[in-house]
């Protein structure tokens, strides 16, 4: 058996139609799209249509609010610091404390320089309080970036609501909403139910098409400096000479997830749900982080209580199957998580979280075979455990004051 | 969108489009000066032209006789064509004289224009300038040495900033001084750049760099911001009358005895969120929440007693949660 890739939410394969669609573009079609010789006119016109392409199934009617970057933190970075830089007059900006560090940092290092950042909790769903969001923006606001859904838990923020609540207070405060986890997951129209969102992030490395391309939507009449000077390309709002293999290999990686999306949905969300399932019932004392929100439907974040997440990765590697922790160990920090510490999950069971996440790739054979040896892996963990009582497999008495003392 | 004209505005545009006697209508045909600007692309364009009583030895001494214009475009614009014409017909001036007539003086002449609308103003400034310019080279006048700018400079093209009404940098930098414009709604405004795409606003050399290097950095871009969020936030800045506390007390009595009754007889009710200047975050709850009508409850029943009530700039916004 080969390897069981479970970890798409970190990155996903370049399916083979993207690699094909690329091809020319990195032999025979080499030229640069600036150039004013006929050869370099396919290069142009390709960009030309898988800005539209990708603009089609973002529901924006004008491509030229499409810009290519190099990634999502690209992307994010523009938006978050281009905005600020355009705003000069005000100084106040609202995040959450569950955000992709490519806008958690970059909110973190405005603080440092001054700006006033408001980081909203989330409660133990990892859903956000609307209520304390209202109270938050004030009239010196300047953005807002909250993201759609998390990459950790893949908890689905009401993005429609919180953008209109925004633009409804105050049309000036700019709406930026990092999608790096749910373009081509979800159906998006820009100028329907997500018609106040001002700029969005995402990447083509979360939906099969290679690292090294992003995107950034950004409304016609959006302030926003850009971040990359230096080139006349994208109209001057992101300089540097196009990547026009990878741009096509998004647009095609884009049309490939939205074409079936429907019904590859519907499989995925059956064989997470099954998994789901199948592990809260065959092992003891588990947790699904995010249980109670709405959730993507290819994530699923376990916490397992009691044992360290990447003694279960390392487990799981062994049996070729691939997925992700938020672990301590794992991040080469020394503190787990930061969104599963917003989430409050308890401290015995913080450092046992695993992510599954799925893809169109994925079979009921590999969901099987993850069932069938994960309540081993971590019952092998247990064993280990000093907080757990093998014989009667419950935690020790008094095992959360036991692990309490040690710390 | 309806705009605020000043009577007078109205007035000369009626009876220009009425041909009324007196109205400068028309093209002069074989003119000593002709001059254009705009253009249909752009959604307005003049051509001006007129006619001199040609002195015997000194062509500097001409007086114009004579102006007529054609002109594409909104009311404003025909009323300051109109304007310039007749500026133009009670100074008898001579064409350098007339050059002395600014954008300023037709926004005068018809008793103000709305800020949207300058650049209408702008446009019979320029296309008299350039008429003046074509008499000189026709009467062999030679501008320059009478101390007047030509702008030889913009002859030679210069970058293009705003592509969608194609205004040059030169051009942009000469105007920005000339008529003291200091924010990109005043560039607009006034020459109509980045009053289409926008994207020529904040990309570099773009318009909010043209602004910088004229006024410096600090003062110009300040004044911009300012300014749209100003125009932005509309009701939400301007203060109650009464103290924010009272306020609050006006709209919960507001609820407390009048909406909420109403809503509780349909098995519903609403909770106030926060309130922000005139702005009211009501969240429905119970059967009303869940009524497909929700929306319109808020906005009919709960926004206009609250206006009634309390404020007539209350603007209820619909939370869920």
């Amino acid at each position: 058996m080969g390897i069981i890739y479970a970890d798409n939410n970190a990155t996903t394969g370049i399916a083979p139609e993207v690699y094909e669609a690329m091809t020319p573009f990195l032999t025979e079609n080499y030229f640069n799209p600036s150039s004013m010789y006929e050869p370099a006119r396919g290069a142009a016109a390709a960009i030309a249509q898988a800005r539209q392409e990708i603009a089609g199934h973002l529901g924006v009617t004008d491509a030229k609010q499409i810009l290519f970057t190099s990634c999502a933190t690209e992307s994010n970075n523009t938006a978050i610091v281009g905005t600020a830089k355009a705003n000069t007059n005000r100084s106040h900006i609202i995040t959450t404390s569950v955000e992709h560090p490519a806008v958690l940092e970059v909110c973190k290092d405005l603080q440092r320089s001054g700006y006033d950042v408001t980081f909203l909790p989330v409660n133990g769903d990892g859903n956000l309080d609307i209520r304390q969001f209202v109270r938050a923006v004030r009239p010196d606001t300047l953005l807002v970036t909250i993201m759609h859904a998390n990459n950790e838990t893949g908890v689905i923020f009401p993005i429609e609501q919180l953008s209109r609540l925004t633009k409804e207070t105050d049309p000036s405060i700019v709406f930026h909403t990092d999608a790096t986890q749910s373009v081509g997951k979800m159906p998006f129209n820009l100028e329907g139910e997500y018609r106040h969102v001002d700029l969005l992030s995402f990447s083509g490395h979360k939906l099969h098409a290679p690292k090294g391309i992003g995107a950034l939507f950004i409304r016609r009449g959006t302030p926003c400096r850009p971040f990359m000077i230096g080139g006349h390309q994208e109209g001057g709002r992101r300089a540097g000479t196009e990547n026009v293999p990878y741009i096509v290999g998004l647009a095609r990686a884009m049309t490939l997830a939205m074409e079936n999306r429907e019904k590859e949905e519907a499989r995925i969300r059956r064989l997470r749900d099954r998994l789901e399932k199948a592990l809260e019932k065959k092992v003891p004392c588990v947790q699904v982080n995010g249980k109670g929100a709405t959730r993507l439907p290819n994530t699923l974040n376990i916490s397992c209580h009691y044992v360290e997440g990447e003694g279960m990765l390392y487990q799981l590697s062994a049996h070729g199957i691939c997925a992700s922790s938020g672990s301590a160990c794992t991040s080469g920090s020394l503190e787990p998580s930061h969104v599963l510490r917003a989430l409050n999950v308890p401290f015995t069971a913080v450092h046992g979280s695993v992510r599954f996440s799925l893809s169109r790739y994925n079979t009921e054979e590999e969901i099987d075979r993850i069932i069938e040896v994960f309540p081993q892996i971590v019952a092998n963990l247990r064993k280990l455990s000093p907080y757990w009582d093998n014989k009667k497999n419950t935690p020790r008495p008094n095992a959360e004051n036991l692990f309490h003392q040690s710390r | 969108m309806v705009w605020d004209y000043s009577e007078k505005t109205t007035r000369l545009f009626m009876d220009a489009v009425h041909g009324k006697p007196g109205t400068h209508l028309g093209e002069i045909e074989d003119p000593d000066g002709f001059g254009e600007h705009g253009s249909i692309v752009c959604g307005d364009a003049m051509r001006f032209t007129f006619r001199v009583e040609r002195h015997r030895t000194d062509p500097t001494k001409d007086v114009i006789v004579e102006a007529k214009y054609l002109t594409f475009g909104c009311t404003s614009a025909i009323a300051a064509s109109e304007a310039l014409c007749t500026l133009i017909d009670k100074g008898r001036y001579t064409p350098i004289e007339a050059l002395k007539i600014q954008n300023k003086d037709i926004v005068e002449f018809l008793e103000g224009l709305p800020e949207q609308k300058i650049h209408c103003s702008v446009m019979g400034a320029e296309a008299l300038e350039a008429a003046v310019f074509n008499w000189a080279q026709k009467r062999g006048v030679d501008l320059e040495r009478l101390g007047i700018d030509v702008h030889a400079d913009e002859q030679e093209e210069g970058r293009i900033v705003c592509k969608c009404f194609s205004v040059s940098e030169p051009y942009l930098r000469r105007k920005i001084k000339e008529l003291n414009l200091r924010t990109i709604p005043e560039v607009t405004n006034a020459v109509k750049a980045g009053g289409a795409c926008m994207s020529c606003h904040h990309v570099p050399g773009g318009l909010q760099d043209l602004l910088d290097d004229t006024w410096g950095s600090g003062e110009g871009s300040q004044r911009a911001t300012r300014k749209t969020s100003k125009a932005g936030a509309d009701v939400t800045k301007e203060e109650p009358a009464v103290s924010p506390y009272q306020f609050a007390k006006r709209i919960e009595k507001a609820v407390d005895q009048y909406i909420r009754p109403m809503l509780q007889k349909d098995g519903g009710d609403v909770e106030i969120i926060d309130i922000k200047d005139t702005l009211v975050y009501c969240r429905l709850h119970g059967a009303c929440a869940a009524c497909a009508g929700a929306s319109r409850t808020l906005k009919m029943m709960v926004e206009r007693t609250l206006k009634d009530m309390v404020d007539e700039r209350i603007r209820v916004i619909e939370v869920e949660v």
